[in-house]
Formats: structure tokens, C-alpha cells, sequence
């Protein structure tokens, strides 16, 4: 490096590196503005009134009035807007919510544990199953197991995540009594007991096309000179494969990774709804029905950040292993 | 080492999931009852609440004086004895001996005097439709009510679950306070309770009918179908209320489970915009009503849980008519006679409403595009989530929908008032029907006394509407409840709630 110009490569490097995470951040924070801004909208061009969705078909117009006043829905949308930013920036809430009289935030803060962990446990869950059936099918190329690998998920990619789960549901619950039917039972271990089934039933949607996609990206690093030289110099070959070829070929997996979390959160929607677990996915669920607005917004609010976040730290770490990624 | 760790790891993992499975703690288990409900007690406040959510966990804290049992018929309950003067005015009731609160207070006569006000002076969602003109509290144990006309169904309304009975000044608490404890007369108390989630209650010690058996019980929430039978085949849960038809068969075909039912006061019913440019011609109503095979209807959709309706009033309630009433039953050639009568001989094209996501009401839909096509009605369905359809109905933007009538308390009344008087709020549940006669006839049962003057006027107001057919009652629908066959003593309750202090285990 050319001393003079008063710029080492480190220097050079990190200056990237703050450009990237600026523009990154500033992105993140543009994206949750219109997802706030949108739901906000959207759900309340969604037809039906919160105060009858309360009180239901029998209660008198004069009731249903007063709890509109109540719940602050009676107001012209564009006040109900102030009202919201205004909340938004003064406690960084989105308001009671309506059925439950309860902080939105509280309720999300809440519920989103169950849900995190099981968000979690299935993508741990992913990722062995993933690198395990890629490392196995890209080791045996051509084989017999790389063909399983190959036909099975085309199958199970087919099937809808519910369908799934109450299959499990009715075979490891009702018929053979392993695990229970649904709900969340106490402490640590029930925590686990309980979220097995629906964790499984979460990553079965999520592992084929990342085992298509890493075990592809296997076979051409297994492939590359750079092995070949490893192998010659007698490297073990376990080291090669986790120090070497898995770093390389897990980048483009990550980036599949990281766009397919958004289904993920939406599958443990989905799946929470079929095994009956109280978390965030449910609670949205009963929101958008009840039109309980603020507990809506909050739940999109929250999801947004979340997945904004994570897509942050998955660009990050690709980022990390290979700077030339412009992600 | 590392090696062996990951070894330790999996087989605590392993193990964990072992002692896990081994921990299921199943219903029954320690006297604990756990029922399984679809949605979660959000308040307690018996004065502004409605829906069952709410109301079937307020009538486990509080009572009123008078209450129906499983047939519906109100009778003495925290009162000993009532009297009701000839002009029907004024009402006398005397407090039983020793009631206590679940605090191990004293029920007094001044207690029920300022419940009653608080109801009346909130008002909320199930306001007292009688003229009260004054609530004393002569003695510890007497109350008067003074009405300032005479309303015979103040008597039935007294048994709504809003008239329970608390303490005077909430017991010296805030009302909000006391809301987040309640404290009344009834079997059980708040125990533990989460407004989002689940409602454990405990017994309470002073029950006037004696200590309840189960010691805790627990409203699950259980909001899906699928997920409550289940719970209820592995015995995660003891009961699952509101079960559907099609699930309740499998549920009685089960060695370890079984149905329980009981007669409801819900009516499944077709009602008619009678502002629509069709709808508004009776001969078009009544061809239609002639064209509806109800008999199948019932047959194919409550799996042998339901009765064919021939008048509105449930038949869970006293003054039905369905035996008695003539209806208009099944005859293709009298539809098409009617309707040759009707503005619209050669027929039309219209639409008929339903909420979404409920796949009986998409087979009603469909029956009855059937039975339209045959007359040369051309009915198109139009499904749309709960509270677009609901919105739409109290617009008045449908002519033809379907949907369940319920009586909030067991006068008929309760239903007519709703149904049939054009001047009440719901319009005569929004179909606008406009009847002098029945109206006359709704107005004279409200001052008629209990008795055999006052079913006639029912009976002549059942075949008004049968006539009319501003509505056409399809069936009466059971309630069904599953339960785990080791239960006993489960009592079913007509608006769907259930009375748990007898409940005992085998």
C-alpha cells in the first residue's frame, strides 16, 4: 500500500464497512416507517367495527355507541393517525388494546417469547437438518441418498404447513400420546415438550430449497482447486470441509436463508394457530378478526423490526464472509 | 472433550424430553376441572358485558334472585319466595336464610338494592327493559321492585346473568378493584386470571348449596376446532363446550368421551330484507318458505342434534307453538302458485348473505340456492368474513341472509322484541318486517301474566310470522358439550353455559 496517501487497506476497509451499515440502517428504518404507515391504513379499510366485534349482534346501538367513544374508533381517521404517531414516539406504543384493554406493547412483549423460541428452535432445527442432509448428499453425489435428498423435499415442499401439522398432531398426539395435542405446558422442559412437534412441523417447509441450494453450492466447492490442493496436503478433511468449503458455500444458503425467514415467521403463524400455542402468530390472528386495530399495528410493528433485524445480522455476517457481497 | 460434551448435551436433551413426557398433567388430575372455551373472560364487570366469553364466567361469581334451570323455567333462587302483585307492579322478594358472599359476608336486602341500581344506572349491553320505578330495601331480607307498568317478562329478565348480586359499594373496593377480584354468591371465585388467556377459578367455601366438588376449575382457551376435540380424546381438557355436529358424532362414537345435550335458545334461521324490491312481496317470501325442504335441511346438517323450527321461539322456551303452528312446509306446486301471485312471476335474480368460515351455513346457502332454482329464483351466495357481514346486514345491505337468532333470556320476549317490533333498535333484526298485528300482539304478551291468556297471544303471534314469513325458522340446534367419560354431574344450561359445582370424577 502506498504509504504517502495517508490511507492503509484497514482504514480503506472499514470506511466500506460504515458506508454499508449506514445505508443498511437507514433502509431498515425506511421499511418499518411504510409497514407502519400501511397497516395502519390497511386495517381500517378492512370492513367491520371493532364495538360489535366486542359486543356482538345483541347489544344496542346506544352500547355499541358508547364503546366506540370508548375505544377511541369514532374519531375521523386522520386524528385516530395523530394519535398513533404521537403514541408511537411519545411511549413507542400503539395503544391499548381494544379487546383486552391491555398495552399493545405489553400484550406483543407478552406473547412474542413463546414465539421466539419457537421461531428459534425451528430454525436450529433447519440449519443441522440442512447441513447435514447437503453435507451427506454432496459427499455421495449421484448416489442413492443424494437422489433421496433430491426427490423427498419436492414432496414435502408440497404439502401445507397446517396439513402437516395435524397429521403430527394426530399421529404422535392422539394415536401414539408422545407429545400433547397443543397448548404450552409449565417450565423449561414443558417448553421443550411442547414446541418439538410444532418446531418440526415449522422447518419441514423450510429445509427443502435450502438443501437444494447448499448442496449445490457443495458439490462445486468440493470441486474446486483449492480442495484438491487441500486434500493433497493431507489437510483432515473434516478440517477442509468446516474451515474451508462449508464458509464458502454457505453465503448464497445464508442470503436463501434470510429471505425465507419471513415465511418462517409466517409459518410459526400458521403452525401456533394449528397446536393451539398462545404466541404472536395467534394473537394476530384474533386481532385482525376482532379489528382490534392497535394490537394489530403492534404485532406488524414488531415482526417488521424483528425480520429487519435479522436480515441485518444475516447481511452482516455475509458481509463478514465475503465483503465483495453487496447485499 | 468436546466430543463428550456434545455427547452430554444430547443425552440431557434426550432425557429432558423423557421426564417431560412423563410430567403431563392430565384434567382430573387433583380435583381440577378444565373446560375448554373458545375465548378468554376479558372482563368480569357483569353490568357491561354480553357476549358468552364473558357471561359464563361472571355466572360461576355472581347470582340473582331468580334463575332457570336446564329447561329454562326461572324459578327462586337466591330469593326464597317472590310475590307478584295482581296488577303486576309491584314484586316482592325475601333473601334465604344465612347466604353468604364468597368472602364469608352476610347477604343482605340492601346489597341486591344497590346491585340492581348500578345495572340500571350503567345501563351496558343488557339494559332492564322494565319501567322500574323504585328498588327498596324494606327489611335485612326483603326487597320491593315497583314497576311502573306492568311487564311480565321483568321476571325472566331478573334471571339475566347482569342482575347477579354483589356487595354493597363493591365491599368497600374500587370498582375497578373489585372487578379484578369479584366477590359474590355464586360457586366458584376468581382464582388466577388473565384477561388474554386462561380463567382459573377456586371453589367457594360458603356456597349456599353446599361446597362445590371440584376444587379448582379452569377455562382453557382453546380456539380451534381441531385442537379442543384432540385435547379432549387425550384428556388434556375434561369438557369442550360448543362443539360442532359433525365433530360430536365422532366425539359419541369414542369409548373415553361422550356428548351431553341439551335443548338452546337458538333458532338457524333465513331472514328477508323486506325493503328489497323482491323481498318485499309476501307471495315471494312465502314461495320461497314453500320451496325449502326444512325437513333435510335438519337432517343433513345437525346429525340428528337438532329439531325442525316451525315458529321463531326456540323451543327451549315456554309459549313455543312449533307442534301447533301451521307453517309453510315443503310444496313445489304451491311455491310456484305463490309465486305466480307475487310481482315476479317468472322469477329473478338475488343474493343471499352469510359470514364466512362456517361451512353449515355454506351448505344452508347452497340448499337454499337449490330450492330457489326450482321455483326460477336464482340465488347467488355471498360468504364474507363475520364483521363484513355484519356490518353489511345492520346496513341493511343484504335481501336474503342467514343466520342464528338467540334469546337473551328465557321470556319469549326476549326473542319478539327483538324480531318483531319495528321500533326497536335491530328493526326487527334488520328485516325491517312492519306488522300492526304482530306488533299488538308482542305489546299485549309484554302485560299479559304468565299463564294460559298469554300463550294464546303467543300463539296467534307464531302464526302471524308464519304466515308473513318475514323469517323462515329452519331448525332448533341442540347444545352440545363433550366431555371425558369419567365426568359426572355436568349440567348443561339452555344459552350454552354449564353448572359445574356438582361435577364429580369416576
Amino acid at each position: 500500500m502506498n504509504e504517502q496517501s495517508g490511507i492503509t487497506e484497514q482504514d480503506f476497509r472499514k470506511k466500506i464497512f460504515w458506508k454499508w451499515l449506514r445505508s443498511a440502517f437507514l433502509r431498515s428504518l425506511l421499511v418499518i416507517f411504510f409497514v407502519m404507515i400501511a397497516v395502519f391504513f390497511i386495517i381500517r379499510l378492512v370492513p367491520g367495527d371493532p364495538a360489535v366485534m366486542i359486543l356482538g349482534e345483541h347489544a344496542t346501538e346506544d352500547s355499541i355507541e358508547a364503546m366506540r367513544e370508548q375505544l377511541g374508533v369514532n374519531l375521523p381517521v386522520s386524528q385516530q393517525f395523530l394519535r398513533f404517531l404521537s403514541n408511537i414516539f411519545r411511549h413507542g406504543d400503539t395503544g391499548d388494546s381494544l379487546k383486552y384493554g391491555i398495552s399493545s406493547r405489553e400484550m406483543v412483549l407478552r406473547f412474542a417469547p413463546v414465539s421466539l423460541s419457537l421461531a428459534g428452535f425451528a430454525m436450529v432445527i433447519t440449519v443441522i437438518v440442512t447441513v447435514l442432509l447437503s453435507f451427506l448428499a454432496a459427499t455421495h453425489k449421484d448416489g442413492i441418498f443424494d437422489h433421496i435428498v433430491r426427490v423427498i423435499p419436492a414432496f414435502t415442499q408440497g404439502m401445507p404447513v397446517f396439513w402437516i401439522g395435524l397429521l403430527f398432531i394426530l399421529l404422535f398426539a392422539v394415536h401414539w400420546r408422545i407429545f400433547p395435542v397443543g397448548g404450552m405446558k409449565e417450565g423449561p422442559f414443558g417448553l421443550l415438550y411442547s414446541l418439538t412437534l410444532p418446531a418440526i412441523t415449522v422447518s419441514f417447509g423450510q429445509i427443502p430449497p435450502l438443501v437444494r441450494s447448499l448442496r449445490e453450492r457443495l458439490v462445486e466447492v468440493l470441486n474446486a482447486d483449492f480442495v484438491i490442493t487441500l486434500k493433497a496436503a493431507r489437510i483432515p478433511s473434516r478440517r477442509i470441509f468446516f474451515g474451508h468449503v462449508l464458509r464458502n458455500a454457505f453465503v448464497p444458503t445464508l442470503m436463501l436463508f434470510s429471505v425465507n425467514l419471513s415465511y418462517l415467521i409466517g409459518g410459526t403463524l400458521v403452525v401456533e394457530q394449528v397446536f393451539g400455542i398462545r404466541g404472536v402468530g395467534k394473537l394476530l390472528f384474533e386481532a385482525i378478526s376482532n379489528r382490534d386495530f392497535p394490537l394489530v399495528q403492534a404485532i406488524a410493528l414488531y415482526c417488521a423490526v424483528f425480520v429487519v433485524i435479522i436480515s441485518f445480522l444475516t447481511d452482516l455476517i455475509a458481509h463478514w464472509a465475503d465483503p465483495g457481497t453487496e447485499a | 472433550m468436546k466430543k463428550r460434551a456434545s455427547f452430554i448435551l444430547a443425552l440431557t436433551l434426550a432425557a429432558s424430553l423423557l421426564v417431560g413426557s412423563g410430567k403431563v398433567v392430565l384434567a382430573g388430575e387433583n380435583n381440577t376441572f378444565i373446560y375448554a372455551t373458545a375465548a378468554s373472560a376479558t372482563s368480569l364487570d357483569l353490568h357491561r358485558e354480553i357476549t358468552q366469553n364473558n357471561a359464563f364466567a361472571i355466572d360461576k361469581i355472581f347470582e340473582p334472585l331468580v334463575l332457570f334451570d336446564e329447561d329454562g323455567i326461572v324459578g327462586d333462587w337466591l330469593a326464597e319466595s317472590h310475590t307478584i302483585s295482581d296488577d303486576g307492579l309491584v314484586y316482592t322478594f325475601v333473601l334465604r336464610d344465612g347466604l353468604k358472599f364468597s368472602d364469608g359476608t352476610d347477604v343482605t336486602a340492601e346489597d341486591v338494592k344497590f346491585s340492581l341500581d348500578r345495572h340500571l344506572e350503567v345501563e351496558g349491553p343488557l339494559p332492564l327493559e322494565a319501567d322500574i320505578a323504585s328498588i327498596e330495601a324494606t327489611d335485612d331480607k326483603t326487597v320491593v321492585i315497583t314497576l311502573n307498568q306492568a311487564y311480565t317478562p321483568f321476571f325472566s329478565e331478573l334471571a339475566n346473568f347482569s342482575n347477579g348480586i354483589l356487595p354493597k359499594d363493591f365491599g368497600g373496593k374500587t370498582e375497578e378493584e373489585f372487578f379484578q377480584n369479584p366477590v359474590g354468591t355464586g360457586p366458584f371465585a376468581v382464582d388466577e386470571w388473565d384477561p388474554a388467556g386462561d380463567l382459573t377459578f377456586v371453589r367457594n367455601e360458603y356456597y349456599w348449596r353446599g361446597t362445590p366438588s371440584i376444587e379448582k376449575l379452569v377455562y382453557k382457551v382453546v380456539d380451534d376446532d381441531n385442537q379442543a376435540i384432540n385435547q379432549l380424546k387425550t384428556g388434556e381438557v375434561d369438557a369442550v363446550a360448543d362443539l360442532s355436529y359433525a365433530n360430536a358424532a365422532e366425539i359419541d362414537g369414542n369409548a373415553e368421551t361422550a356428548v351431553i345435550t341439551g335443548g338452546s335458545w337458538n333458532v338457524e334461521e333465513i331472514f328477508f330484507n323486506t325493503l328489497d324490491e323482491h323481498f318485499s312481496d309476501v307471495h315471494v317470501r312465502r314461495a320461497l318458505a314453500l320451496a325449502i325442504d326444512r325437513e333435510a335441511i335438519t337432517q343433513a346438517l345437525t346429525f340428528g342434534y337438532g329439531e325442525v323450527a316451525n315458529t321463531v321461539l326456540p323451543n327451549a322456551i315456554r309459549y313455543n307453538t312449533t307442534d301447533s303452528v301451521n307453517a309453510l312446509n315443503l310444496d313445489l306446486e304451491a311455491a310456484k302458485e305463490e309465486l305466480a301471485q307475487s310481482a315476479y312471476p317468472d322469477g329473478f335474480d338475488t343474493t343471499v348473505s352469510i359470514a364466512s368460515g362456517n361451512n353449515v351455513r355454506l351448505q344452508e346457502a347452497q340448499i337454499l340456492q337449490a330450492a330457489g332454482a326450482q321455483i326460477g329464483i336464482n340465488i347467488e351466495i355471498d360468504a364474507k368474513e363475520i364483521a363484513a357481514f355484519r356490518e353489511d346486514f345492520k346496513a341493511l345491505n343484504f335481501s336474503i341472509m342467514i343466520n342464528s337468532a338467540t334469546a337473551d333470556y328465557p321470556d319469549a320476549d326476549s326473542i319478539f322484541a327483538f324480531q318483531v317490533d319495528p321500533e326497536g333498535f335491530s328493526q326487527c333484526y334488520w328485516t325491517s318486517y312492519k306488522s300492526d298485528e304482530a306488533v299488538k300482539l308482542l305489546k299485549e304478551g309484554q302485560v299479559t301474566p304468565d299463564g294460559d291468556e298469554r300463550a294464546a297471544v303467543y300463539a296467534d303471534l307464531q302464526q302471524v310470522l308464519a304466515d308473513d314469513v318475514p323469517y323462515i325458522p329452519l331448525y332448533y340446534p341442540s347444545i352440545t358439550v363433550g366431555i371425558r367419560s369419567n365426568v359426572e354431574g355436568l349440567v348443561i344450561l339452555p344459552n350454552g353455559s354449564a353448572r359445574f359445582e356438582n361435577v364429580t370424577f369416576n
